[in-house]
């Protein structure tokens, strides 16, 4: 070799390899973000082409003579009593499932933890949440809250209102361990690199967590969280057993009282409509999940795609 | 000055001994290039250096203070001494200026304004200021390693490491790099280079450590060890990597 060779900086970074489009459009703060993604008229313009759908189909099938003028005439009748049902899931489900997702969340990072206790405290948690049936851990929970409070000084309304709770409840850690082994798999997802990056700049564990791990693993997690939301929103109709009247137990009870109307089709008619307020709850919780995604979707994160 | 004096550095990992006592003094305002076959354990001296690996012996000076005990933490250390990776290691979830930013912001706890205003300033040095918004994931690897150097720089560190920059790139982006390097070495930044890059060492480095077997077997300016290598180990190596 002769002489040291020339390392001057190339005058233009650009490089041919690198793809030139832009991030998504990043203004106004984060979760003006996510609340403009979840409520634009893309997002909600499928709920109403869904009940467009279902209302030009029936005054089709009305007008062909069909579905008869008694029978659409029952589908109103019932409404209230549904819309009723439906109300009182969507609040059952505002309450277990973050109650599910904050203890998984716990659980979860658990798991991944150094500590021997900690970990075989969440394998524990999972391998017993996941192996209870749903209907037999809400019946547990309510008749074990019943056998405490029957000799306090509660009254007997309270009591009971204890008791559908503690219901709810156990749904709620039910899907929390479903939900710990999604939330763990998102931390193992990100690579050990990331970390060692974090430690290298002099960050301390705790903040990387939050600030590198958790934001990654997050993005991977959303699209099984939308499936385990979506599976455990259907649970919520185990709570009728134990005395909450939600969306499958009006159902019941209206497809039950069609007796008097001297047609099997009112107990149709009546699931039906069940069936269509069950897809709407689904519907609007996995579209906010769907939103969220987008919201804070990022090139070299796209597990998430679709 | 000796920014770095690394004394009796020892690690194992189970029964295969990396280091077998290395002693390196790294003065300030230069730079030490270390070179050596694969698996000899140069990665894992660098990682010694800033902690990351714990040392089974041995002390580490920084500006003669010790800093591999107990009353030193870790987090300090890290903030005095920047490190670049073979792998880039750049936050995926976040733009090139956020990840400079990161940093600055959750180890240094600087306001969000003056962050930005470093992160700016130190993605200009590495001639990336009109890709600061891009991902990671929408730069080139020489593009990323450049924000892995501005990220390392913007915390103002005493000595940077690099283990391996350019291993994982292409021969522009590696160019793109080593002349960043260079005009780093040029303002003074006292660095440590675990590299393969002979035209860059022979440029740049004040001094060279040929590393083998968990040792530093040579060491001296590139003039000595590139043309009168004093091992046999050495001169084999030199000579393979010269063809």
């Amino acid at each position: 070799m002769t002489g040291p060779p020339d390392f001057e900086l190339p005058p233009s970074p650009a490089s041919p390899g690198a793809r030139s489009t832009p991030g998504p459009v990043r203004s106004g703060g984060t979760w003006i973000r996510v609340a403009r993604r979840i409520f634009t008229w893309h997002a909600w313009s499928h709920v109403v082409y869904g009940v467009i759908a279902v209302i030009v189909g029936s005054l089709a099938l009305y007008e062909l003579g069909v579905l008869g003028v008694y029978r659409l005439s029952y589908a109103l009748l019932i409404l209230p009593g549904i819309l009723n049902g439906f109300y009182t899931s969507l609040e059952l489900v505002a309450v277990y499932i973050p109650l599910g997702f904050g203890v998984g969340f716990v659980v979860g990072w658990a798991r991944t933890t150094q500590s021997l206790v900690l970990r075989g405290l969440g394998s524990a948690y999972v391998d017993f949440f996941r192996s209870m049936p749903p209907l037999a851990l809400i019946f547990f929970a309510s008749l074990i809250g019943a056998v405490a409070l029957k000799d306090t000084s509660l009254d007997p309304y309270t009591q009971h209102n204890i008791t559908l709770w503690l219901g709810v409840i156990a749904l709620g850690l039910h899907t929390g361990g479903y939900q710990a082994e999604i939330i763990r798999a998102g931390i193992l997802s990100v690579p050990a690199g990331q970390t060692e990056a974090a430690d290298a700049l002099g960050i301390s564990r705790l903040r990387s967590m939050f600030t590198v791990t958790l934001p990654q693993a997050f993005r991977v997690s959303l699209p099984p969280l939308a499936n385990e939301f979506s599976s455990v929103i259907k649970d919520s109709s185990y709570l009728f057993i134990i005395g909450w009247f939600e969306l499958a137990g009006a159902g019941y009870s209206y497809a039950s009282e069609s007796y008097r109307y001297h047609y099997a089709e009112a107990a149709l008619v009546t699931w039906f409509e069940v069936a269509l307020f069950f897809f709407v709850l689904t519907y609007i919780v996995t579209r906010t999940l769907r939103g969220i995604e987008d919201a804070f979707r990022v090139p070299g994160l796209e597990a998430a795609t679709l | 000055m000796t920014a770095l004096q690394l004394r009796g550095i020892k690690k194992s990992f189970g029964k295969t001994v990396v280091l077998r006592g290395v002693d390196l003094d790294i003065h300030g305002g230069e730079v030490l290039c270390i070179t050596g076959p694969s698996g000899s354990g140069k990665s894992t001296l660098l990682r010694c250096t800033n902690l990351l690996i714990t040392p089974d012996a041995g002390e580490i000076f920084l500006d003669s203070v010790r800093v591999n005990q107990r009353s030193v933490r870790p987090e300090w250390v890290r903030q005095k001494i920047g490190m670049v990776f073979q792998s880039f290691n750049l936050f995926t979830h976040l733009s090139a200026r956020k990840n400079v930013m990161l940093a600055l912001r959750h180890s240094r706890k600087v306001s969000r304004s003056e962050a930005e205003q470093k992160a700016v300033y130190e993605l200009n040095r590495v001639g990336l200021a009109d890709r600061m918004d891009s991902y990671p994931a929408q730069l080139s690897g020489g593009q990323q390693q450049r924000v892995a150097i501005a990220r390392a720089l913007a915390m103002d560190p005493e000595v940077m490491l690099f283990d391996e920059p350019t291993s994982a790139l292409d021969a522009e982006s590696t160019h793109e790099v080593l002349a960043v390097m260079t005009r780093l070495a040029r303002e003074g930044m006292t660095m440590a280079v675990v590299t393969h890059e002979i035209g860059f060492a022979r440029a740049v480095a004040h001094q060279i450590a040929f590393f083998d077997n968990g040792l530093i077997i040579e060491q001296g300016t590139p003039a000595d060890i590139f043309e009168h290598p004093q091992q046999e180990r050495t001169r084999s190596f030199i000579q393979k990597i010269l063809r």
